[in-house]
């Protein structure tokens, strides 16, 4: 039998069907600076570019090995669109990601065009999603869109935010409604351009900031609505603590869950059982860019195999400045000690 | 007629319930009764006090970081009244910090918690706000020699300029101290920069820095080991 392409395996992988191995992928950014420098780019241009856009995730994708992509590479694009800027530092030394610099500071203030979707960076974007659906039919294609509450943070102060949790929270449940229909409208429009997947990010939520009564009548019921409405393979991703709320996170009706290295995975696939895809958990940047030892890195790997995990994926974006040999051995670790079936997939 | 107890008891309350009014009211009562107690006491047995119990609350989740926030929006009502009537020994050095979160980083949750522990305890504070370029850090420490340098990323992806400004700060001025903030930074992502201190989150901004104003209230009793 044929070896299986990288979108076979995630695809039959998100349908629980067997594969040969491991896929080795991730549903956030995992563009690195090896593969800017082939292309003779910089960092601060694949953000506003569409062939770099789409050019620094395929080359990255095949200079790893990887079964997937995913873009945008950051998350201010539809906060621009909405009027609120965009900091791109051009001029900056190193890797600065672009930020929004105009926040509404004010919940009486916001006003969200109804056109965003045509604004800013957003062609752009659809753009590279065409680009690599002709140039890379053989990767599963990620597109990525933040949760509710998240996405309110990139468009309104995150402290006028989360007091007004506590002291509008009338006012702040109408803001998290109209923003989680942005978020839906995001998801079905990249459904609408054919990603495979997508991952919505509500990074924002963890219980290092929320409470876990909190997350339940303020968070969950949003992304319920988001997955609800996405009818493609979903992952619901959440960074930081979420030990608190990880049976609430896959209540919310994702194909997959992804967490990063704060999660006792161990305990978390107790608590979901065998049936749910859990994705993570490596701290990118501690384990591709900081550890001096490739055997360090193999047994990071190996210990999220171990834990539960159906792929190994990175708690965040993958910190562009990876070692070669750190990004080697994470590809080569999955694809070897992947080998073995996980929790949720059986292999061929 | 309200005694010592009971106003300090009340400015902890205001605190602790985040009602910014009831803090400003009890602000006021101090500076009304200054037969009974000092603003500074006001300050440190009140208003610190009760962001320690807030500590405290935060350490058993009970109270998350929203709560928090209108907790140190409680405590900058009643401080902003004290404040002016604190005295100050004019002879005695005042200690200074310069802060803010690193460019490429909006966020500023955390740096702000922190500017609030350096404004309990009296010193001057050179808020730089976020996304500050790495120059201006090492400018305005250079400029105004302080004593500390705190900075917050709270993305992963922008911690790596903390590491530029140690070394340049370092460099010209070895004394002084380093704070690193940030929900990504690790204990050892801030030693392998050469940092001096560490605090992992906003969360841990705020145990970290109560921890700090509890170390401030017993060192104006004089409860310092020697």
């Amino acid at each position: 039998m044929a070896e299986l392409t990288g979108k076979e395996r995630v695809m039959k992988m998100f349908k629980n069907e067997p594969i040969d191995r491991m896929p080795c992928f991730s549903g956030q950014g995992a563009v690195t600076v090896q593969a800017i420098e082939k292309m003779e780019t910089q960092f601060a241009k694949i953000h506003k570019d569409a062939d770099l856009m789409a050019g620094a995730a395929l080359t990255s994708a095949k200079m790893w090995d990887l079964d997937g992509l995913a873009i945008p590479f950051d998350m201010a694009a539809v906060a621009e669109a909405m009027g609120r800027g965009v900091s791109l530092y051009d001029a900056a030394e190193g890797i600065i990601y672009p930020t929004v610099p105009n926040k509404w500071k004010d919940l009486d203030e916001i006003d969200i065009p109804g056109d965003y979707m045509s604004k800013g960076r957003m062609p752009i974007i659809d753009k590279a999603f065409d680009i690599l659906k002709k140039d890379a039919p053989d990767l599963a294609i990620g597109a990525w869109v933040l949760g509710p509450f998240t996405l309110g943070g990139q468009i309104m102060e995150l402290d006028i935010l989360l007091k007004g949790l506590k002291k509008k929270k009338d006012q702040i449940e109408e803001f998290l409604g109209q923003v989680t229909q942005v978020t839906v409208d995001m998801c079905k429009h990249y459904e609408s351009l054919g990603v495979d997947f997508i991952t919505v990010r509500e990074m924002g939520s963890g219980t290092d900031l929320l409470s876990p009564r909190m997350w339940k009548t303020l968070i969950q019921p949003n992304l319920t609505k988001v997955f609800d409405a996405i009818s493609i393979p979903s992952v619901n991703h959440i960074c930081g603590s979420t030990d608190m709320i990880i049976e609430m996170m896959h209540e919310c009706g994702a194909d997959a869950i992804s967490v990063d290295q704060k999660n006792d995975l161990v305990e978390t696939r107790n608590k979901l059982g065998n049936d749910i895809l859990i994705f993570g958990n490596f701290d990118p940047y501690g384990t591709l860019t900081t550890m001096e030892s490739t055997a360090e890195v193999a047994d990071v790997i190996k210990k999220c195999i171990d834990d539960g995990v159906d792929s190994v994926w990175p708690g965040c974006d993958i910190w562009p400045d990876v070692k070669k040999e750190n990004m080697e051995t994470y590809v080569q670790t999955v694809h070897e000690y992947g080998l073995k079936p996980s929790p949720a997939v059986k292999r061929i | 007629m309200a005694t010592k107890e009971e106003i300090l008891a009340e400015l902890k309350e205001a605190v602790v319930e985040y009602e910014e009014d009831d803090c400003r009211e009890a602000a006021q009562k101090v500076l009304d009764n200054p037969d009974l107690l000092t603003p500074m006491e006001g300050v440190m047995d009140g208003l610190a006090a009760g962001m320690e119990k807030v500590g405290e609350l935060f350490d058993s989740h009970e109270y998350f970081v929203p709560e928090v926030l209108m907790c140190a929006d409680a405590l900058y009502a009643g401080l902003d009244i004290l404040r002016p009537h604190v005295k100050i020994d004019v002879d005695a050095p005042k200690a200074s910090v310069v802060l803010g979160s690193v460019q490429g980083d909006v966020h500023d949750i955390g740096k702000n918690l922190v500017k609030m522990m350096f404004d309990i305890a009296g010193w001057e504070v050179y808020d730089l706000g976020r996304d500050v370029p790495l120059e201006q850090f090492v400018e305005k420490q250079l400029d105004t020699k302080s004593d500390v340098l705190a900075m917050s990323a709270m993305m992963t992806t922008t911690m790596l300029g903390m590491k530029k400004v140690i070394a340049m700060v370092k460099e010209k001025n070895p004394d002084c101290l380093i704070m690193l903030g940030g929900a990504p930074l690790t204990r050892d992502v801030a030693n392998l920069f050469g940092a001096d201190g560490y605090a992992e989150s906003a969360g841990n901004a705020v145990s970290e820095g109560i921890k700090m104003i509890s170390s401030l209230r017993k060192f104006q009793k004089g409860d310092v080991p020697a």
